[in-house]
C-alpha cells in the first residue's frame, strides 16, 4: 500500500502541523499516483500542477513560521469541471465549452483556497452533468476503480473515481438528480448532497437551478462532514443559498443524541428491480445500525413511483432555459476560422443553430428538445405544471414521514456499477439508475450515499446506502454515517 | 396525450435554435416518443388542490439594495478576456440586421 493510500483530512493536517511531511510532498506524492494511475482510469480531464505546487509551497511557508493553519490547508482536492476556478479550464465535458477558461471563482472555490486548499486539477464528467455514467463526457471514458470494464457512475463520474482510485484525498462534485450519491455508491466512496440552498452555486454551470447542489466526495464520513462545512453557509452570490451556519455537530456528532435518531424505511424503494446483491447489502447497513441501537420503522412515501417523471419534465425544462446561453456568441465559439466566426456563415440564426448542433453532445440535445417540448405552449399545463404539482406530493410525503422518524435509510441505485456502454443507447434505462436519488432533489433535502462496507473493503463491486434527513439537517445523517464507519467490518 | 411526430421534432428544434441532422431525427423520434409514454403515469396521479412547487424550497422571493457590490466577481477586463472575438476593447459579435 502506498503513503497516500486511506490518507484523510485529519491524517494530512496531522502530518502536516507535526512537520513529518510537506504539504509540497503530499502534492507530489497525488501527482505521481495519477501519473501512473489515471490512463488506465481517466479521472481527470485537466491538471492544475502549477498551481496545486504554489498554493502547497505556500502552505508550507506558512507552517514554517509556526502560524496555525485550518484544516482543510494543504489537503489535494479534485474539484468537478462545471466548478469554476478562476484562469483554470471549464469545460464541463462539453465540446461548446472546449476552450474557455474561468474569469471567476465559484463561491465555494473562493471558500476553499481562503482555508489553503489545493486543487490538483478538474474531473471528468457526463456533459453539464447530464447523465448517470460519465459516458456522456465529450472528452473521454473514465473507468471504475474497482472493474474497469464497468462505468464509475455519474455525473460526478471524474470526482469519485479520483476519490476511489486515490487520486485526490477528497473532491467537489454536483447534484441534480443524483450525480454525487451515484458514482459515490459505485466507486466505494462517500458522497453528500446538500440541502437545496446549503451550499452556494454561484460558479457553478447551471443544469437545473431549482434541483443543483454542490457537495462533497470522500473516503470517510467525516472527511466529507469537515469539506461541508467549509463549504456551506451564505453567499451573496447566490440569493437561494441559506443564512446558516453549520457548526461543531457537523465534524464532533455526540453519539448518545444521534443515537436517539429514529430511521424510517420506506417499503416503495424495496421493490422489484432492487437486484440481490444490493439488497443483501443494503440488509447488512440495517443490521449493522439496528446493532448500534437504532430504532428502525418501516414507513411510506406514496409518491415515490411518479418522482422519476416529474424529475424528468421539471429538470429537462429548466436545462432547456440554461442551455440557451452557449449561443456561440458569448463563452467559446466553435469550428471559427480567424475571424471567431462560424465557418460558412453570416446570419445569426445559423450561427446559433450550428454552433448548439456541433457543439452539445446526443444527450443533451435530447433533454434540450424535451424540454422545449414540455414548456411549449398547449403541453405546458399537461406536462410542467402537472410536475410541479407532483413535486409538491413528494415533498409533503417527506414532511409527513418526518412527522414519525428523523432519517430516511434507502438504497442509493438499484444495481452496482454497470458495463460501459450497456446503457447508452437507451435512455429511459440509464434514468432509472437515479430512481432512489431523485426524490430527495425534488424535495430539496439533504442525501448522503455511505459505502456499506469500509472504503477499500469490497471484493466485489461496491454499494452504498442513503440517509436522507430533514432540510439542513445534515448534522443528522453526517452523525449516525461517522458512528457507522466507526464499527470494524470486519465484524459482519 | 399527443405523442411526437418528425414535424414536431422539426419545429422544436427550431425553437430551441438547434441544428438536428436528418438521420438523428428518427433516433430521438424514438427516444422521445419512449420517455413521454413513461411520463403518461402521471395522469393517474390526483393534483387537484396542490400548489405547483416552482423551486428548491418554498422560499419567498429574496431581494437586495439596489447598490453596486464591492466584492465584484470579476473585473470588466477579465470578462473582455474570456470573450471568444474582439477588437481592443470591443467585443465582436456576428451581425444581427442585414
Amino acid at each position: 500500500m502506498e503513503f497516500i493510500h486511506n490518507l484523510t483530512i485529519k491524517k494530512i493536517h496531522q502530518g502536516l502541523i507535526n512537520r513529518e511531511f510537506s504539504a509540497v510532498h503530499i502534492v507530489n506524492e497525488f501527482f505521481n499516483h495519477i501519473e501512473k494511475k489515471d490512463e488506465s482510469i481517466g479521472a481527470y480531464l485537466y491538471l492544475a500542477k502549477d498551481d496545486a505546487y504554489k498554493q502547497a509551497s505556500n502552505v508550507d511557508a506558512v507552517l514554517e513560521n509556526g502560524e496555525n493553519v485550518s484544516l482543510l490547508a494543504g489537503i489535494p482536492l479534485a474539484i468537478k469541471d462545471n466548478i469554476l476556478i478562476k484562469n483554470l479550464p471549464a469545460t464541463a465535458a462539453s465540446k461548446i465549452l472546449e476552450n474557455y477558461n474561468a474569469s471567476y471563482d465559484a463561491g465555494v472555490i473562493s471558500k476553499l483556497k481562503k482555508a489553503g486548499a489545493i486543487f490538483l486539477g478538474k474531473t471528468n464528467m457526463d456533459e453539464f452533468a447530464m447523465g448517470s455514467s460519465t459516458e456522456n463526457s465529450a472528452f473521454k471514458t473514465t473507468k471504475n476503480p474497482y472493474d474497469l470494464e464497468k462505468v464509475p457512475g455519474g455525473s460526478s463520474g471524474g470526482s469519485a473515481a479520483a476519490v476511489g482510485a486515490n487520486m485526490a484525498a477528497v473532491a467537489l462534485g454536483s447534484d441534480t438528480g443524483g450525480s454525487i450519491r451515484q458514482p459515490a455508491s459505485f466507486c466505494g466512496v462517500v458522497g453528500l448532497k446538500p440541502t437545496y440552498g446549503a451550499v452556494s452555486r454561484s460558479g457553478l454551470m447551471s443544469m437545473a437551478s431549482s434541483l443543483d447542489q454542490i457537495g462533497p466526495l470522500a473516503k470517510t464520513v467525516e472527511d466529507a462532514a469537515v469539506l461541508f462545512q467549509v463549504i456551506g453557509g451564505k453567499d451573496e452570490f447566490d440569493s437561494t443559498s441559506v443564512e446558516i451556519l453549520y457548526g461543531d455537530e457537523i465534524t464532533n456528532p455526540k453519539p448518545d443524541e444521534i443515537k436517539k435518531l429514529k430511521i424510517g424505511l420506506p417499503k416503495e424503494y424495496f421493490i422489484e428491480g432492487l437486484d440481490d446483491r444490493t439488497k443483501t447489502e443494503i440488509n447488512l447497513a440495517i443490521q449493522k445500525l439496528k446493532s448500534l441501537g437504532f430504532e428502525i420503522r418501516d414507513i411510506s412515501l406514496p409518491h415515490t413511483k411518479y418522482a422519476l417523471s416529474a424529475y424528468y419534465i421539471i429538470m429537462t425544462a429548466e436545462v432547456s432555459s440554461n442551455l440557451a446561453r452557449y449561443d456561440g456568441v458569448r463563452y467559446a465559439r466553435i469550428a471559427n476560422n480567424n475571424s471567431g466566426r462560424i465557418v460558412g456563415t453570416d446570419n445569426l440564426l445559423d450561427i446559433y443553430k450550428k454552433q448548439k448542433g456541433m457543439g452539445f453532445g446526443h444527450e443533451a440535445r435530447r433533454r434540450i428538445i424535451l424540454g422545449t417540448y414540455v414548456l411549449s405552449a398547449g403541453y405546458y399545463d399537461a406536462y410542467y405544471a402537472k410536475a410541479q404539482k407532483v413535486r409538491n406530493l413528494i415533498k409533503q410525503d417527506f414532511d409527513n414521514s418526518f412527522k414519525e422518524v428523523d432519517v430516511v435509510l434507502t438504497p442509493v441505485s438499484p444495481t452496482t456499477a454497470f458495463k460501459i456502454g450497456e446503457k447508452t443507447n437507451d435512455p429511459l434505462q440509464m434514468y432509472l439508475s437515479d430512481i432512489f436519488t431523485i426524490p430527495v432533489n425534488l424535495a430539496g433535502l439533504p442525501g448522503i450515499s455511505i459505502p456499506v462496507r469500509k472504503f477499500g473493503g469490497f471484493k466485489d463491486l461496491p454499494v452504498g446506502f442513503q440517509l436522507i434527513g430533514k432540510h439542513f439537517k445534515e448534522a443528522d445523517i453526517l452523525g449516525i454515517g461517522q458512528l457507522y464507519e466507526q464499527l470494524d467490518s470486519k465484524n459482519y | 396525450m399527443a405523442l411526437i411526430d418528425q414535424k414536431t421534432i422539426k419545429y422544436l428544434a427550431g425553437l430551441a435554435r438547434i441544428e438536428i441532422k436528418p438521420e438523428e431525427e428518427t433516433k430521438l423520434k424514438k427516444d422521445l416518443e419512449e420517455i413521454l409514454r413513461y411520463f403518461e403515469q402521471l395522469e393517474e396521479v390526483d393534483t387537484e388542490g396542490i400548489k405547483p412547487m416552482t423551486g428548491g424550497t418554498l422560499q419567498k422571493n429574496i431581494f437586495r439594495n439596489d447598490k453596486l457590490s464591492v466584492k465584484q466577481k470579476s473585473n470588466p477586463e477579465e470578462l473582455i478576456k474570456a470573450f471568444p472575438d474582439k477588437e481592443g476593447r470591443f467585443l465582436k459579435i456576428p451581425p444581427v440586421f442585414e
